[in-house]
């Protein structure tokens, strides 16, 4: 007679043998699902950043009409246009009046997580005395140039300022051009990743160089970026003042106080409001 | 159900070749037909292939049985290999001459252009792919006289293929292939081979699920199908002697059951 418990036992190992294959085809699907899930996951956490920063300008945006218009042209960094926006001469003023608005919303934004920019900083201080010495080094020449053809044509497109400053510089130092072809590089840069800490470069560089307009676009820039950040309040305080809208800068600062407790902005706006900065 | 259902439900499915087992199947019997209508044909020679299981010995036996009645005829259903040997046996068996000593195909010619017969017998060659291919040929110009028809059948492997093509290819006016059963064909050969032998109960158990994991595993072989059948049924007595039926039900037949027949009758390597 048959053996009917030997066959069942072979059966019943018969069949553990045949799930084998889908079990194997199952975890293979689940582990191969995981790692993409893993993958493009992280790969949202890189690129998240950028987004969020956007849809914050966006978000802002409809507050204040009036700075839509002005404002997507300056992230384009169109050299000329960016002049002209300044020189609408209504910018400086209705900027500063988005800025008035969005720093009634400071304390939401204040809880946003936002990545450290440290190592940007860093990068920005280490660079920055080299651009801060070469002026001094270099004869007087080139800022009376700039000075120059400021006082001349303080509304003139940045164009002309670049040829002058391109032959004077031609004349004078190599390392001077490097200098702006390094603003052109970052610029570049920052078009390609919107990272405010290469405005914020950009705008202090402008700063020190003089053209006030670009530093107070740049300083704009960044914060419609990241507003959190010490330094483009000041950049754009100073760029006020050189303006010749120090009111605005006492006003914006003073708004700028109101949610942070920045001492380096309660040094400048004591220095301004006391005439100590010019 | 009572164990000699299933019993007789296993002897049903015995490998043997037997025209009484013989099922009809709508294709099975187009097939027989024009094998029979070919039979009266002058034809030279008749070949019959197919794969191993697919029915040509039963084919076979089934003609020898239906023709022998109204024509002479004979089969062999185990090759003689040897030539003389297998010149003595048709002698004696066509020509009712009795030869001693060696008979070779000369004076075999001899004895068939001597006796003049009423009709053309019919010689039905089982596995003649084992006859040496001197006998072969040698078959061959013996049905060119037109005093001996011969149906043969093959192994259609590739060897044989190769038997087929050299031999007969240009010789054979008609060469009918066997192939194994489709899905219902395997289910109405199964239910009628269990309603012959009067298991109804049984032949009501194989529904289309359980038939079609019989053809997975058996391709629609009738040899592996039998065997399995065999088994499977063999496996419900045991079950049935030890009154385990309960556990595996006598409804239809479990998939469960099949698969352990399979593995029985080495359908499954387990």
């Amino acid at each position: 007679m048959l053996n009917t418990r030997d066959l069942e036992q072979r059966w019943l190992r018969y069949k553990i043998k045949s799930y084998v294959p889908y079990f194997t085809i199952l975890i293979s699907i689940v582990v191969i699902s995981a790692i993409i899930y893993a993958f493009f996951n992280s790969d949202k956490k890189e690129t998240i950043y950028i987004p969020e920063q956007t849809n914050k300008t966006l978000t802002k945006a409809p507050i204040t009409k009036e700075v839509v218009l002005n404002t997507p042209k300056a992230p384009i960094i169109k050299e000329t246009p960016e002049v002209k926006s300044i020189d609408s001469k209504e910018s400086p003023i209705i900027a500063p009046k988005a800025q008035e608005k969005k720093l009634s919303h400071a304390k939401d934004d204040s809880l946003k997580l936002v990545p450290s920019l440290g190592f940007m900083k860093n990068i920005q201080h280490t660079t920055l005395p080299y651009y801060k010495e070469e002026p001094k080094r270099k004869p007087e020449k080139v800022s009376k140039i700039v000075e120059e053809t400021q006082e001349i044509e303080p509304q003139e497109s940045i164009e002309k300022i670049v040829v002058i400053e391109k032959e004077e510089a031609q004349q004078i130092s190599i390392k001077r051009r490097d200098a702006s072809n390094d603003i052109r590089d970052i610029i570049k840069r920052f078009k390609k990743n919107n990272n405010p800490a290469l405005s914020l470069f950009v705008a202090k560089k402008y700063y020190e160089l003089g053209e006030y307009h670009k530093a107070y676009n740049y300083a704009l820039i960044t914060n419609q970026i990241d507003r959190d950040i010490d330094a483009s309040w000041i950049i754009f305080a100073k760029s006020l003042v050189k303006l010749n809208q120090k009111d605005m800068a006492i006003k914006t600062l003073k708004q700028y106080l109101e949610s942070s407790h920045s001492s380096s902005a309660k040094i400048l706006l004591d220095e301004i409001v006391s005439g100590k900065f010019k | 159900m009572s164990s000699s259902i299933y019993l007789n439900s296993k002897n049903v499915f015995l490998d043997t070749v037997n025209s009484k087992d013989y099922i009809q199947l709508d294709r099975v019997s187009t097939i027989y037909q024009s094998l029979k209508d070919s039979i009266k044909k002058p034809l030279k020679m008749i070949l019959l292939y197919g794969r191993p299981g697919t029915g040509k010995s039963m084919f076979l036996t089934k003609l020898y049985n239906d023709l022998s009645s109204t024509q002479e005829v004979h089969i062999y259903k185990t090759p003689i290999l040897d030539e003389s040997e297998f010149y003595k046996t048709l002698a004696q068996d066509i020509f009712s001459t009795k030869y001693n000593g060696e008979l070779n195909f000369t004076q075999f010619m001899k004895i068939v252009d001597s006796v003049s017969l009423d009709s053309i017998p019919v010689v039905l060659l089982d596995e003649a792919q084992l006859y040496s291919d001197i006998l072969m040929e040698k078959i061959r110009l013996l049905s060119d006289t037109r005093t001996i028809k011969f149906v043969i059948t093959l192994h259609k492997t590739e060897k044989e293929d190769l038997i087929a093509k050299e031999h007969f290819q240009t010789r054979i006016w008609e060469s009918i292939e066997l192939e194994n059963a489709s899905p219902i064909e395997l289910k109405i050969y199964i239910q009628k081979k269990l309603m012959k032998a009067n298991c109804f109960d049984t032949a009501n158990m194989f529904t289309n699920k359980s038939v079609n994991k019989i053809f997975k595993l058996t391709n629609g072989n009738y040899r592996d199908t039998n065997k399995l059948l065999y088994a499977l049924f063999d496996i419900y007595t045991a079950y049935d002697e030890n009154h385990q039926l309960s556990s595996i039900g006598t409804t239809n037949v479990p998939n469960k059951l099949i698969e352990m027949s399979a593995i029985h009758t080495g359908l499954i390597n387990a």
